[in-house]
């Protein structure tokens, strides 16, 4: 579910639970949040987001924290007198030592470990669903992106049997174009997959067909990949432009068939 | 539940006859979910003729002739439900068949006694085996390898798998599945691409039971157990790992050395240096001239550079070199053949045009009579021949003959921008299908009839247009199954992408198979990817990992100090003072 790591998740905020049970001191909760997110941007992904992103991203926090426990004297004193105690307190003198100690050992371990991080490929965000034309033409007719609806959806209630033969219809132009890609389940998982980046949409997702209206997903299948905007790095993605290869009521039917068989309604005109 | 059926069964009938078709429930709630994840391919009538089967190859299995592949079952036999089961849980890699991880057990064991429903055999006892016992896998020691070649080679497997497993053997191409179509021989060095599983237990039961329907026969009667172990062994032994470790980049080493591609010792020598990637093919499946079943899955490259010049090296698996044939990266592939018989040109209207020969004729009258389609070959299982192309019998004359006569040669070729990105938008690449109208790419092809590089500029499929701006050179080898491609080139361009160093430039794969008729944009591709251009210079690294502890250690003394002085100065102070203020001031050092 959105490509967590839901173990780690849940090791992290049942830590964070503990603390707030204990009732855990300022300086605790600091350093929680600072280690927390640090552990949640290293293991909390399926697919680990790249190394820099996360040092920034770390950099700003830790930032807002100094600005945080600063913020007012009671806060600030909270923050420094368990660090003075660890410093004076004679009782605390072997820990000081340790902490001497293993605080430059990690920062050369982080350096050693940035020195050997095995090269990446550049990643660049993409955004996934950018902002569809106002219109587009799909086999010299025009569709008003802003109006067009799947124009089989109302047989649903008005003529089922038709609405079945359009169904069956688009579950055969599914399984002669799209499951090589998509999945056979859909799932964004077919046999092609692994060569692709980006990869293939899956529609069993909750953020994926029941967001978008039946007319933006018609403007993915006519126009593909090479329709996107800039924005969707139409260069990298596989997606075909269908109207290569179907007519605008096979495309109308897939369209159908993705939304039945996972399930789902396309969302309403009108709404955003 | 089924179990103790089974048991219950067991128990009653002789050894082997464990039928258990369900009961009438689960056979309808097995239907429900066959009708709606495996009709479409298996064929709602279970015939293997559902809609994805033209473009399909292997073919979905034909459940009505209860012969299975996957087996714990001796030889003709049928499976258990435990294999299967097996085989729906997790599906067979590298074919269209999918693992179905999110049906539960009770619904698989309910679409299994559906499936089992198509076919009499499952009624009859006599077809069901006892399952063979799979021993402990022996320990890989280098006897037991060397045990298990012997075997290799007495049992004949190289004449199908090839000397090395490379799937390249001499029968490789000639063989065929019981229902006519062409079968792709294993390519046991990738046992991420076997069918039936990659575990040491899996390749036992493989050759043990062998594959019905296919040529891989069952080595069950003519095999000692402890000989299979040590086959076993060796068939491991000749994998490339587990996994295929697809990677994302080739890192360019630098070399000091000169790049000669005519002193192969030393050019050898060269790439042994630098790191090896292997990236994913996939079928061409965007453009017109679709390849639904590319015969080449993955690539492996790796790349040197010195002072001026820059190598890349690519590798991959071939069952045969086709070298005799034509091929360019335009050559016009026409739709009826691509598409294995269905669909057509966009506009048609569906219906029955799509599946008659409609202007079929003209696109074939090019290619020979051999290709005119059929009426069965849309539908019927001899929709194969088109993967081998033609067919058996030119085959085997032109075995005997020598070089084999493809219509199509292999091929290969590297893709790059014609520029870089602009800084502003370093994300921006052309079409990773041979480039767009304002991105232009440029290919290095090798058309492995002539083994030398071609070089062209696509704007587009439509618009890929020769170009001699940059030389670059190339020299080829086929090895027992594996093609071997060296390219070199002047790390400047005049006219194309340059090779400064630390740079990323994306880069694109393309395979054609000859043997399998590609061609043109029917081919197997790769996405973008990137060659990193490693800096000449190596910088140090004890320095920086030094100078990070001693700061920290610095800052810590300092804080330390700090606060130490600070205590001292108000414990000074509080003396002096009486101690009024120490409670409340004291903590903010
Ligand atoms: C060659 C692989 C491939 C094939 C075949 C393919 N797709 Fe896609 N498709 C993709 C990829 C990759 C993406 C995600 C990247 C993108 O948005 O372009 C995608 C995205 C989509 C989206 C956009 C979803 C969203 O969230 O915006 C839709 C809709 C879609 N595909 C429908 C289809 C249909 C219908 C078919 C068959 C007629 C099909 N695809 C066939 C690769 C493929
Ligand atoms: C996209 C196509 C596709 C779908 C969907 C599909 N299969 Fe398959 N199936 C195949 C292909 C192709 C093979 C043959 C694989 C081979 O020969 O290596 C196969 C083989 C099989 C086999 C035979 C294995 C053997 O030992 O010979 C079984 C059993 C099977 N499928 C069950 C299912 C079930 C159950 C479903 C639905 C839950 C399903 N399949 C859905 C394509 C598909
Ligand atoms: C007559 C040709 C032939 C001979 C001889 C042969 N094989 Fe095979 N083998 C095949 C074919 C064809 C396949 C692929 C079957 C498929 O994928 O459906 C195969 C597949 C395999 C597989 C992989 C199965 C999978 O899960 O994908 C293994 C392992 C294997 N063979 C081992 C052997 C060994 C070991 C021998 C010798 C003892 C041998 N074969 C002899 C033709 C042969």
């Amino acid at each position: 579910m959105l490509g967590l790591n839901l173990p780690v998740v849940i090791v992290l905020a049942a830590v964070g639970g503990v603390l707030a049970w204990r009732r855990a001191n300022t300086l605790t909760w600091l350093l929680y949040t600072w280690v927390a997110l640090w552990a949640f941007f290293k293991y909390g992904f399926a697919v680990p987001i790249p190394r820099s992103v996360a040092t920034i991203y770390l950099g700003i926090t830790g930032l807002a924290l100094v600005c945080f426990a600063s913020s007012s004297r009671e806060r600030l004193s909270e923050t420094v007198q368990p660090i003075a105690r660890l410093i004076l307190e004679p009782r605390y003198r072997l820990a000081l030592a340790g902490l001497l100690v293993a605080l430059p050992a990690l920062a050369a371990y982080n350096v050693y470990a940035d020195l050997n991080v095995p090269l990446e490929a550049p990643g660049f965000g993409r955004e996934v669903h950018p902002p569809p034309p106002t219109e587009m033409t799909v086999h010299d007719e025009t569709v008003d992106m802003a109006t067009a609806e799947n124009p089989y959806l109302h047989y649903n209630h008005d003529d089922p049997e038709l609405y079945g033969e359009h169904l069956e219809n688009g579950r055969r132009v599914y399984y002669e174009n799209c499951f090589w890609c998509h999945g056979d389940g859909m799932g964004g998982d077919g046999m092609f997959a692994h060569g692709l980046n980006p990869v293939p949409s899956n529609f069993n997702d909750v953020g994926t067909l029941p967001i978008l209206q039946s007319s933006f997903v018609h403007w993915r299948i006519a126009k593909g990949a090479p329709g996107l905007p800039g924005a969707g790095t139409p260069w990298d993605s596989m997606m075909p432009a269908w109207e290569k290869f179907l007519t605008t009521e096979e495309m109308w039917d897939v369209n159908l068939f993705i939304y039945d068989f996972n399930g789902y309604e396309p969302r309403a005109l009108g709404q955003h | 539940m089924a179990t103790l059926a089974a048991a219950v069964l067991l128990v009653a009938l002789p050894a082997g006859g464990q039928v258990d078709l369900g009961t009438e429930e689960q056979r309808a709630a097995g239907k429900i979910v066959y009708d709606k994840y495996c009709g479409q391919c298996h064929g709602d009538t279970g015939d293997g003729n559902g809609y994805a089967t033209p473009r399909v190859k292997p073919k979905p299995r034909d459940f009505t002739t209860g012969t299975y592949k996957f087996r714990t079952t001796p030889n003709g036999m049928l499976p258990t439900d435990d294999d299967l089961r097996r085989v729906i849980e997790i599906g067979a890699p590298y074919t269209s068949m999918p693992g179905w991880p999110n049906l539960t057990s009770a619904e698989i064991q309910n679409v299994i006694y559906y499936i089992k429903s198509f076919s009499p055999d499952f009624e009859n006892p006599d077809r069901y085996g006892e399952p063979i016992e799979i021993p402990r896998p022996l320990e890989s020691t280098e006897e037991s390898i060397a045990r298990g070649r012997v075997v290799y080679e007495e049992q004949g497997c190289a004449a199908c798998h090839g000397e090395v497993g490379r799937g390249d053997g001499p029968s490789a191409p000639t063989l065929v599945n019981d229902k006519g179509d062409p079968i792709k021989v294993a390519d046991l060095t990738q046992r991420w691409t076997y069918r039936g599983g990659a575990t040491k237990e899996d390749i036992y039961r493989t050759f043990s039971t062998g594959l019905n329907g296919t040529p891989m026969p069952s080595y069950a009667d003519s095999l000692e157990i402890e000989d299979r172990q040590h086959l076993v062994n060796y068939v491991y032994s000749l994998g490339d790992g587990d996994d295929p470790n697809y990677g994302t980049l080739i890192t360019a080493v630098y070399s000091e050395e000169p790049i000669d591609l005519e002193d192969g010792e030393t050019l050898d020598a060269l790439f042994e240096t630098a790191p090896m990637t292997r990236f994913p093919l996939v079928g061409q499946i965007s453009e017109p001239g679709r390849n639904f079943f590319p015969s080449v899955t993955s690539i492996e490259a790796q790349a040197v550079y010195n002072r001026d010049e820059i190598a890349f090296r690519v590798r991959w698996h071939d069952l045969r070199a086709d070298t005799s044939g034509r091929n360019s990266p335009s050559l016009e592939v026409p739709m009826w053949d691509e598409d294995n018989g269905i669909g057509a040109e966009a506009a048609d209207d569906g219906g029955d045009d799509f599946f008659g020969d409609a202007g079929g004729d003209d696109f074939f009258g090019e290619f020979g009579g051999e290709e005119a389609p059929a009426e069965d070959d849309f539908f019927g299982d001899s929709g194969g021949d088109d993967f081998f192309g033609d067919g058996g019998d030119d085959f085997f004359g032109a075995a005997d003959a020598g070089p084999p006569g493809a219509e199509f040669s292999d091929a290969v070729a590297l893709q790059f921008p014609a520029s870089l990105a602009p800084e502003e938008t370093p994300e921006l690449k052309p079409y990773f299908l041979y480039g767009d109208s304002q991105n232009p790419v440029d290919l290095w092809f090798v058309n492995l009839t002539y083994g030398v590089a071609d070089t062209f500029r696509g704007r587009g499929s439509e618009s890929i247009e020769p170009t001699e701006a940059d030389i670059v050179e190339a020299v080829t080898s086929y090895d027992q199954g594996e093609w071997t491609v060296t390219y070199k080139r002047r790390r400047s361009s005049r006219a194309g992408v340059s090779f400064a160093e630390q740079q990323y430039t994306p880069v694109a794969f393309s395979v054609w198979d000859g043997f399998n008729r590609e061609r043109g944009n029917k081919r197997a591709l790769s996405s973008w990817f990137y060659v990193y251009t490693e800096p000449s210079v190596q910088p140090a690294t004890t320095f920086p990992i030094v100078r990070a502890a001693v700061i920290v250690l610095v800052l810590e003394l300092l804080v330390v100090f700090l606060v130490r002085r600070r205590a001292r100065r108000q414990a000074a102070g509080e003396e002096a003072a009486g101690g009024t203020l120490a409670a409340t001031e004291a903590p903010a050092v």
